[in-house]
């Protein structure tokens, strides 16, 4: 697995490294160092570690992560998490927040209901007081309810 | 004299009574982050970032940085009621603060933990008020060179602390210098990887990135690894102790052991990429060598407990030494804590303490007040911070995805930022998963475009030429020291194993 992600990195800084030679200069039209000569010198440093770090995991297979009976958890918490986010401009934050925790607890903790449905309610509605009226920070509306409100 | 003059600015302006309210606030908060596992004050503080952006930025630094303390005192409590360290730094506290619940002293290790870290914390900050500017006027005549080598330091020693995953933390380091480098470059305008994008000019954010991979990351690892089925069955009923307070002997025993702590951890804090957790590591494996009674280390010794609990609260007022007389972190949380000061305009370095004394001087002077208001809370909130602990993780994780989802957009109600989070998020897991260093990366992007400004000025100066770091004496005292520290830190490491 290990390898695997070491790879996807190692793709990712040979496109970053062909950048920065082909599209940065190494010297500025000043003759002082350039915006590339950073980049090339990081791009290829990548490269080469995640060359060395491939050879030593071909070569000495390192103890793979523990196995986890909830991947299926952690990737519906990441699939809600993804959800949620995309609802945020649809359905206004304050929605989004109350389903997404609504949703997430019914998974996480069944069979309590009442207990999800206070959190659902009460959490939301303090992160919108908190955030949107005392610090004046943004919070979506939501395409839905700003059509509704004009 | 100016010392005390200074220090009076100070307390005038952290004894106002929105930032009095705010060092509580944030102390709570720490220790609520400091009790949740698996959750540090880095995730703490990259999580709680966006909420200070209405405050006025005296005020909000004094609150993210009782969190950042504050989160010391907290792990400690699962460590002794539920031999589970709240936070890294307190892993060490599990080995004689357990012991001692079962023993039927949780209440005494409670109220010692609580003391230790005031102590520690304390001499922390006293020795931050004498050397922080001393340390200003050293760093004075320090030019690019120095500033390049010293954020290499940074990042080298962390590396070097990976052990056998150092491989790991090089690329985790270059990643984030990688991130560092995206948006426009400041010299010459131009764009780099930025591949047509509006919202790439301006660079990678720092904020969403720290989230993502200290706060979503650690959420989905901790679920990975099961902590939301943790029961707290096994947690010491404390309140059943015929005994709460600790008695006269538990105080004489290891007078010297708080001093002892306090001073290795302040030590090991001011090196950059060190941090509290090896601090806590360290200054355990000395007590337990140097103890008349090292057999009694692991089964309940009030000095294994004490001597892990003064140093990480010092180291973590030594690592402040750095941050604000240089402006280089030397750990994920201080590098937060950077981005925090360069969001209101504040460049931290040689002449920060100088030309902002009202803003670092209410800082430390606030650190005083936290830790004796900490010292307080510790034993007057035990009961309610044991409601905490007993709290399921299965309650805690949506209410963290809800702050760290909403928290990054409301910076600059940016959609991509958010995903951004999210990415990054998913990205933390798999590196925490497989050895990487999700530290290394943030600090390396809040370090690399210092460094490569650096590295770029110090050449333009030396005409192309590195041996100006050799040449210059102060670049070359660096460099010596860091060598000198990087041949250490094997040895630390060892005692880190060994611990």
């Amino acid at each position: 697995m290990r390898a695997v992600f070491t790879a996807v990195i190692l793709c990712l800084s040979v496109f970053y490294t062909y950048w920065a030679f082909t599209d940065l200069n190494f010297l500025s039209q000043m003759g002082r160092l350039g915006p590339g000569f950073f980049p090339r010198i990081i791009g290829i440093g990548l490269i080469l570690a995640c060359l060395a770090d491939l050879a030593i995991e071909l070569s000495r297979r390192s103890e793979p992560p523990p196995r986890s009976e909830y991947v299926g958890t952690v990737v519906l918490l990441v699939v809600l998490t993804g959800l949620f986010v995309f609802s945020l401009n649809i359905v206004g934050g304050v929605v989004a927040m109350a389903a997404f925790l609504l949703v997430t607890l019914t998974v996480l903790n069944r069979g309590r209901l009442v207990q999800n449905l206070a959190i659902a309610i009460l959490l939301p509605t303090a992160i919108y007081f908190l955030f949107d009226v005392w610090l004046n920070a943004a919070i979506p509306q939501g395409i839905i309810f700003e059509r509704w409100l004009s | 004299m100016e010392l005390f003059d200074n220090l009076l600015l100070g307390m005038s302006v952290a004894l106002t009574p929105t930032n009095l309210l705010l060092l509580l606030v944030g102390a709570m908060i720490g220790m609520i982050v400091g009790i949740i596992p698996g959750f540090g004050p880095s995730a703490g503080l990259a999580i709680l970032l966006p909420v200070t952006f209405g405050m006025d930025p005296i005020g909000a630094v004094v609150m993210l940085a009782a969190i950042y303390y504050a989160a010391m005192y907290g792990g400690t409590i699962t460590s002794i009621l539920l031999n589970t360290p709240g936070e890294s730094s307190t892993v060490a506290s599990t080995f004689d603060g357990y012991p001692l619940a079962k023993q039927g002293r949780a209440g005494p290790a409670l109220v010692m933990q609580a003391v230790a870290s005031f102590v520690g914390g304390t001499i922390g900050v006293i020795l931050i008020t004498l050397l922080a500017p001393l340390f200003s006027q050293v760093t004075r005549n320090f030019g690019p060179p120095e500033y390049f080598l010293f954020a290499i330091m940074g990042l080298l020693l962390l590396i070097v602390m990976l052990g056998e995953h150092r491989i790991l933390g090089v690329i985790s380091a270059l990643i984030g210098f990688a991130l560092g480098t995206v948006g426009v470059d400041l010299e010459t305008g131009m764009q780099r990887f930025t591949f047509g994008s509006a919202e790439l000019i301006g660079g990678i954010e720092f904020i969403p990135i720290a989230i993502g991979l200290f706060g979503l990351g650690e959420v989905f690892y901790s679920f990975y690894v099961g902590i939301h089925q943790l029961g707290t069955g096994s947690i010491v009923q404390y309140e059943k102790e015929p005994r709460f307070w600790p008695e006269a002997r538990d105080f004489i025993e290891t007078r010297i052991t708080l001093v002892r702590g306090s001073l290795v951890g302040f030590v090991i804090g001011v090196l950059p990429g060190a941090g509290a957790t090896i601090a806590s590591l360290v200054s355990y494996t000395l007590e337990k060598s140097s103890s008349k009674e090292p057999e009694k280390f692991g089964k309940g010794a009030m000095a294994g407990l004490v001597a892990p609990e003064a140093a990480n609260n010092a180291a973590s007022a030594g690592s402040m030494v750095p941050l604000l007389t240089l402006g280089i972190p030397g750990s994920a949380a201080t590098a937060v804590l950077l981005a925090a000061f360069l969001l209101w305009g504040l460049r931290p370095g040689p002449l920060f303490m100088g030309q902002n004394p009202e803003f670092a001087w209410g800082l430390i002077a606030s650190m005083y007040l936290g830790n004796m208001g900490l010292l307080v809370l510790n034993i007057v909130a035990i009961p309610l911070f044991v409601k905490i602990v007993k709290m399921p993780y299965r309650l805690l994780a949506p209410a963290v995805i809800l702050v760290c989802v909403v928290g990054t957009y409301s910076v600059h109600a940016s959609m991509i930022e958010t995903w951004l989070m999210l990415g990054a998020g998913v990205v933390g897991l798999f590196m925490k998963l497989l050895g990487f260093s999700p530290a290394a990366t943030v600090l390396a992007l809040v370090l690399g475009p210092l460094a490569e400004e650096a590295l770029r000025q110090t050449l333009t100066i030396s005409r192309g030429s590195f041996a100006i770091f050799i040449e210059r004496p102060a670049s070359l005292w660096i460099l010596v020291v860091t060598a000198v520290i990087l041949s250490v830190a094997p040895l630390m490491r060892r005692y880190q194993r060994v611990a």
